[in-house]
């Protein structure tokens, strides 16, 4: 009886909804023990700790929107490198294929550095060259040139995930829909991507997840991010432990509830299936 | 009229395997032209190169008075062509319905009711209507089988390939799908069939053809092709496979 009603809540299609009773994941624990010991820092010693919170506030933001704009920057260009890698246009498929190996060959902070203090230049430079007035006095966004180069750099990543997924998919999967008259654009849009969606789930939730936690570098960059927030401060305050602890505790909230995110994700879509 | 199938000295090459050397073959409208031959004889090939899913690299084909050159010709040929595979190909993340409407919805413009109704009909043709709704991997071989039948016919071809249809499937499940190809021919289909179905190739087909190594080795009616061939490689291959 029990092991059967068991069987049930198992194959019950996800249209049957959230399941209330069913499967809860146990490491939502350790994100309410991660909230918790937040909110036990800054009850109990709210100076320094509410006080760290509330100044690096505004970095938080900016963090979760550069994170946010770089992914969905990344999904794009990334399925356009992907796309012109399994192209059998050489030109194309070469001119990807340098692109990846280059971006993979270089750390990322170095990518960083060159897009915000060397591409101003090398602009300015082509505008005083050819003469054009706009481009002799082009300044260098924070915001926009970290939000490139993490775009420019997992994107790279990110098309050898989406060309991994794609591959798995028979090739019977194309030639059938070309034998029924569809265009190779039309069969990857209605035919193959969204099977090797299902495929590339996981490491693309990786991805993000990555992504979150390594637009802390964007802070050598001039932009206030959590992480440069977390400098400032402790550049006016010296109290080093209490600062860092509290930046880490942040972090790890944000990347523990978008585990979790992906996880939820990848459990509907297997339900779907 | 012209044959509706024009093949005129076809060549392959992989490389260097020379898959097809010099296949010319006319099929007739409403004709049934079953080949068989050994494996690696260049048969799926054959197939391949008509709905161009397989490129050639000399002589041409000529579909429905369609050469097969320009990328917009070679769609249009592919719109009347409906090709049914070993494996099925079903699309596993679509219901049997979307299967059968995808194309039609995209390519022939149908709405989604004339489309839906369509589908319909041609489920009670290949005689499952009850799983439109399934998902492909819900369905036995035979069953999938019949819904790429299905698929294809939705796009009202005028000719219908078939590559090994029944080989991928359990003995007792080939009977459901040669029925439904027994109905096709007798409803006048231009049909090319890759099949060791003798029982089919004699029932339904106007020619038999034997290829061996790249080339058509020997045509007749199947009787006889089966019975009284002529050819010393047509007799030791039906001596191996009957
Ligand atoms: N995509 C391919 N790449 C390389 N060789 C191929 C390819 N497809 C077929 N061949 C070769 O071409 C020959 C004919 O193959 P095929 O048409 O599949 O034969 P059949 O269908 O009669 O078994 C074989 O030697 C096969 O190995
Ligand atoms: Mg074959």
């Amino acid at each position: 009886m029990d092991l059967q009603e068991k069987k049930k809540t198992e194959t019950a299609p996800a249209s049957a909804g959230a399941d209330s009773k069913g499967y809860f994941d146990p490491w939502w624990w350790l994100v309410f023990a991660v909230i918790g010991m937040i909110i036990l820092l800054i009850t109990t010693r709210p100076d320094p700790f509410m006080r760290i919170l509330l100044f690096v506030r505004d970095g938080i933001g900016v963090t979760i929107q550069t994170t946010i704009i770089s992914f969905f920057l990344v999904l794009i260009v990334g399925l356009i490198a992907a796309l012109g890698r399994i192209s059998r246009s050489r030109i194309l498929s070469g001119i990807a294929t340098v692109y990846v190996e280059i971006v993979r060959g270089i750390p990322l902070l170095v990518q960083l550095l060159f897009w915000y203090f060397a591409f101003p230049s090398v602009i300015q430079g082509i505008g005083s060259a050819l003469n054009i007035e706009a481009l002799k006095n082009y300044l260098a966004n924070p915001v926009g040139m970290a939000i490139l180069g993490i775009t420019f750099c997992y994107a790279a990543y990110m098309s050898e995930i989406y060309r991994a997924g794609i591959q798995s998919i028979s090739k019977g999967q194309m030639e059938a829909a070309r034998s029924l008259g569809m265009s190779y654009v039309q069969a990857m849009r209605y035919v193959i991507l969204p099977q090797a969606v299902r495929v590339i789930l996981p490491p693309v939730g990786n991805e993000f997840i990555s992504i979150l936690k390594d637009s802390s570098l964007v802070s050598v960059v001039a932009v206030a991010d959590m992480t440069r927030r977390g400098r400032e401060f402790m550049a006016a305050n010296f109290i080093p432990v209490e600062t860092w602890s509290m930046i880490a505790l942040l972090y790890l909230v944000m990347t523990l509830l978008a585990a979790r995110l992906v996880t939820f994700i990848e459990r509907k879509s297997r339900l779907e299936r | 009229m012209a044959p509706i199938i024009q093949i005129k000295n076809v060549h392959k090459r992989f490389g260097s395997v020379h898959a097809l050397r010099g296949v010319s073959l006319d099929v007739e409208r409403g004709e049934v032209v079953v080949i068989i031959g050994p494996s690696g004889s260049g048969k799926s090939t054959l197939l391949r190169c008509i709905n161009r899913l397989e490129e050639f690299n000399e002589g041409s084909i000529v579909v429905d008075g369609i050469p097969l050159d320009t990328a917009e010709n070679i769609n249009a040929v592919r719109t009347e062509v409906g090709m049914v595979f070993q494996q099925f190909n079903l699309f596993p993340h679509l219901s049997v319905m979307d299967n059968i409407t995808l194309a039609q919805r995209i390519i022939r413009k149908r709405d989604k009711a004339e489309a839906d109704e369509i589908a319909i009909q041609l489920l009670n043709k290949v005689g499952i209507p009850e799983k439109a709704k399934a998902l492909p991997g819900q369905l036995s071989g035979g069953q999938q089988q019949r819904v790429a039948i299905a698929r294809a016919l939705a796009m009202n071809p005028k000719i219908m390939l078939f590559d090994e249809p029944t080989s991928a499937l359990d003995p007792e499940m080939i009977q459901e799908v040669l029925d439904v190809m027994m109905n096709l021919a007798q409803e006048g289909m231009t049909m090319v069939v890759v099949s060791h179905e003798m029982g089919f190739a004699r029932a339904a087909a106007n020619r038999a053809i034997l290829m061996d190594s790249g080339q058509i080795v020997e045509e007749a009616p199947p009787n006889v092709l089966f019975t009284n061939p002529t050819q010393e490689r047509t007799k030791e291959f039906l001596s191996r496979v009957l």
